[in-house]
């Protein structure tokens, strides 16, 4: 079950974005595509070398490289994660974060937890990454793919008890996975906006009515927000 | 308002004539228009609408200043002048002065001490006013309001623009005479014509100016009258004329316009925002009928400019051709979401690109500050709604928006000249120095 408000708030996000567009409509054009960092070389924001590791090797999991489309590790999701980490969202600037906290109660009334996303995430991890060790000999990222499956479907089925203050946790890494494939690039995911291309997603461009309904492909690559073309 | 800089050019060629006379013979104050008793009262509520007709406000507020408490910039490449408090402030502001020194202020652009006012007060078209007008003028600002202590700032001109009395020559030629006369019998089309000529200093910026920067004509019957001018690089567009930018417009057109900015065919931008939020949404029904009605007769007779209805614009931005060139790629990807394949956009929303007078304009200045800046349209009592064009100077580099508005300015059924990445440089440079 989805934690609906953890979920990045879609107004925060349009709110964000005509905020910083009427900052920025002067600044001058920052075309030249940015050099972007190898995953293997980024410097995370938020997340340790041990926890970017263990979301790499995740991410890797929930939208496979092998599959028809771009996976997760080419649409570059992890530094998504981590820069929402980072910022408001880790930090939970926009929920309401005072008690009674109640983590027990039934998952009906929501998400009770007193911790904030980056709090689970890294509570999270730890405890994954301990239950690994305890059972299978090493942390997450280094076992072999086969057996972080059966590690990741533990935990979505809640068998690795990591306590009712992490009960989201699941929850929370699948939503925020498919949120950087999906987002606008902007934010550090969809890289190069493959996932919009494997989708035919139009991108920002935001109207395409003479196509509605023409059961043929529309012919033009997505656009994103900062106006680049793909 | 920035225009007027012109206009010292004009005076200062007129000085050079080198009358020293003038600087030293009193300045005759013009007489009241009619005779009104002595215990003439406006009634309640008179003199504030009088002031919104005459869109005080809109110079004599700074931004984020308190109303009517004066210096407000206006910019020119020669020094800033400010406009003055004119809230009854006896050291700072207009207190103390009497009925015959505010009309003389409106009238002839002179103070109290016969010295003489920059045109950027628009006295020209002020000459017009009724001594009814004057008078809740003069009750509302000495009477119903506030004094605020604000000291108005020097205006820093160098010299010799900063010699008023060579100002006194420009006004013997630039004046015309005091007073309203109507050209109609109509009294709802000789209401329109007042509020025109006179209050609404319309002409200020849709009339030419001519070779001293005096509005070239101050009447209507004179066809130079709202033919067109230019603000601060942007086009005022003609509202008469066969290029008027209004032509065909219904009754109903200019009074939404007028009271919510904007109409089935366009939004407006630039200083006419101003006039809208500051001064015409005010209007009461009857004026706005007046004004409406005096309008649609200054363009009696001409209907809206022919325009095909299907173009070769719209095939090609709805065939989302991958070949396409540029420009209207760029269109596509930036602006079609809102103003549509057809240019026609949405009534009310987003205005028509076809045929717009601001895209079309001989000066690109006012389309290219769209896009880099983009603009919101005020909101209005009858319109709340701020609708807010966003900006695309950080999405589009300078030859990027001078392929735009290119293909913009020769789309559809428009066919004006393409535009330069060097001018898009400038005004992009302008916008940031502004922004500082
Ligand atoms: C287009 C801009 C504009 C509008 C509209 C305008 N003014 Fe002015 N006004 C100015 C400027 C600028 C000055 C200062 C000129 C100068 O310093 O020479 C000024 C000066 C004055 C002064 C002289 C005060 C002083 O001692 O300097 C008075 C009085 C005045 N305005 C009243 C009004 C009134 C009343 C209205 C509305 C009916 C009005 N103005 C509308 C721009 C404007
Ligand atoms: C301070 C300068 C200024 C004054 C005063 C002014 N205008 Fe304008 N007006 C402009 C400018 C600049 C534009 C062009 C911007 C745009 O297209 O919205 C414009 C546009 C318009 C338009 C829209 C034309 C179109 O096709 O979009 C109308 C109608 C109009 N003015 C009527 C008036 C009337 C009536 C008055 C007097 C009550 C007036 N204006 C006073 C500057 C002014
Ligand atoms: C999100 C919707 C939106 C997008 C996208 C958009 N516009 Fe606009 N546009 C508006 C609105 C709303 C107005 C009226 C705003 C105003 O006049 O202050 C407007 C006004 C204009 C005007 C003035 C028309 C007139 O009648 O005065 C021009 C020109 C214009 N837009 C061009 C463009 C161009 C070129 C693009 C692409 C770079 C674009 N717009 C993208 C919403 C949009």
């Amino acid at each position: 079950m989805t934690p609906k408000f953890l979920q990045s708030s879609r107004r925060g996000f349009l709110g964000g974005t005509a905020a910083a567009a009427a900052l920025t409509t002067l600044a001058v054009p920052a075309r030249a595509q940015v050099e972007v960092v190898p995953l293997d070389r980024y410097q995370p924001d938020y997340l340790t070398a041990g926890e970017w590791a263990f979301v790499m090797a995740a991410c890797a999991r929930i939208i496979p490289s092998d599959g028809d489309g771009p996976g997760a590790i080419e649409a570059r999701v992890p530094v998504f994660i981590d820069r929402q980490l980072a910022g408001d969202f880790g930090a939970a600037a926009d929920l309401y974060m005072e008690g009674p906290f109640n983590p027990g109660s039934d998952a009906y009334l929501g998400t009770q937890t007193p911790l904030t996303p980056a709090r689970i995430y890294r509570d999270g991890i730890a405890a994954v990454d301990q239950w690994c060790t305890d059972n299978l000999g090493s942390p997450l990222a280094e076992l072999e793919p086969e057996d972080q499956d059966t590690v990741l479907r533990a935990l979505s089925s809640g068998d690795l008890n990591l306590g009712d203050e992490l009960r989201e946790f699941w929850a929370l890494l699948v939503q925020n996975t498919k949120e950087g494939y999906f987002a606008d690039p902007r934010y550090g995911g969809n890289h190069g906006m493959q996932s919009w291309i494997y989708i035919g997603f139009p991108g920002a461009r935001a109207n395409y009515l003479e196509w509605i309904g023409r059961n043929e492909a529309y012919p033009l690559g997505p656009v994103d927000i900062a106006g680049e073309r793909a | 308002m920035r225009n007027f800089i012109h206009i010292l050019f004009a005076a200062l060629l007129i000085t050079g004539l080198g009358f020293l006379a003038f600087i030293t013979v009193p300045v005759q104050r013009t007489e009241p228009q009619t005779a009104l008793a002595d215990d003439w009262r406006p009634e309640e509520g008179q003199g504030e609408y009088a002031m919104r007709l005459a869109d005080c406000a809109a110079c004599h507020t700074a931004p984020d200043g308190e109303l009517f408490a004066g210096n407000r910039p206006i910019e020119s490449p020669l020094g800033t002048i400010y406009s003055s408090n004119i809230t009854p402030d006896e050291a700072t502001g207009i207190g103390g002065w009497s009925l015959d020194d505010f009309r003389a202020a409106l009238y002839d652009g002179v103070r109290p001490d016969g010295t003489h006012l920059y045109p950027a007060m628009p006295y020209e078209n002020y000459r017009k006013l009724t001594e009814e007008d004057i008078r809740a003028l003069y009750h509302y600002f000495m009477e119903e309001l506030e004094p605020v202590e604000n000291r108005t700032l020097q205006s820093d001109l160098s010299f010799p623009f900063d010699q008023r009395w060579g100002l006194r020559a420009w006004k013997w030629v630039a004046l015309g005479d005091p007073g309203f006369v109507a050209d109609t019998d109509d009294p709802v089309l000789a209401r329109g014509e007042y509020l025109v000529e006179g209050p609404g200093h319309c002409g200020a910026c849709h009339t030419p100016r001519n070779n001293l920067m005096a509005e070239a004509a101050l009447e209507t019957p004179d066809e130079a009258f709202l033919s067109g001018g230019e603000i601060d690089g942007w086009t005022a567009p003609p509202l008469r004329g066969p290029d008027s930018a209004i032509r065909g417009w219904s009754a109903q057109d200019m009074a939404a316009i007028l009271a919510t900015g904007r109409n089935a065919h366009a939004a407006i931008n630039g200083e006419m925002q101003l006039v809208v939020r500051d001064s015409t949404q005010f209007m009461n029904d009857e004026d706005l009928q007046a004004l409406a009605a005096y309008l649609v007769n200054l363009n009696d007779g001409s209907t809206a400019p022919d325009r095909a209805e299907e173009t070769e614009t719209e095939a090609l931005l709805v065939s989302a051709d991958p070949d396409m060139p540029l420009g209207p790629r760029l269109y596509l990807d930036n602006c079609n979401a809102c103003h549509f394949a057809d240019g026609r956009g949405a009534d009310e929303v987003f205005p028509e690109l076809d045929g717009s007078s601001l895209v079309t304009a001989q000066s690109p200045t006012g389309l290219i500050s769209m896009i880099l800046t983009g603009s919101e349209l005020p909101s209005t009592a009858e319109r709340p709604s701020s609708l807010r064009m966003p900006g695309f100077g950080d999405r589009l580099s300078d030859e990027e928006v001078a392929e735009l508005a290119s293909f913009v300015r020769s789309a559809w059924n428009n066919g004006a000249q393409p535009v330069t990445p060097a001018q898009v440089a400038e005004l992009r440079g302008d916008a940031e120095a502004k922004r500082d």
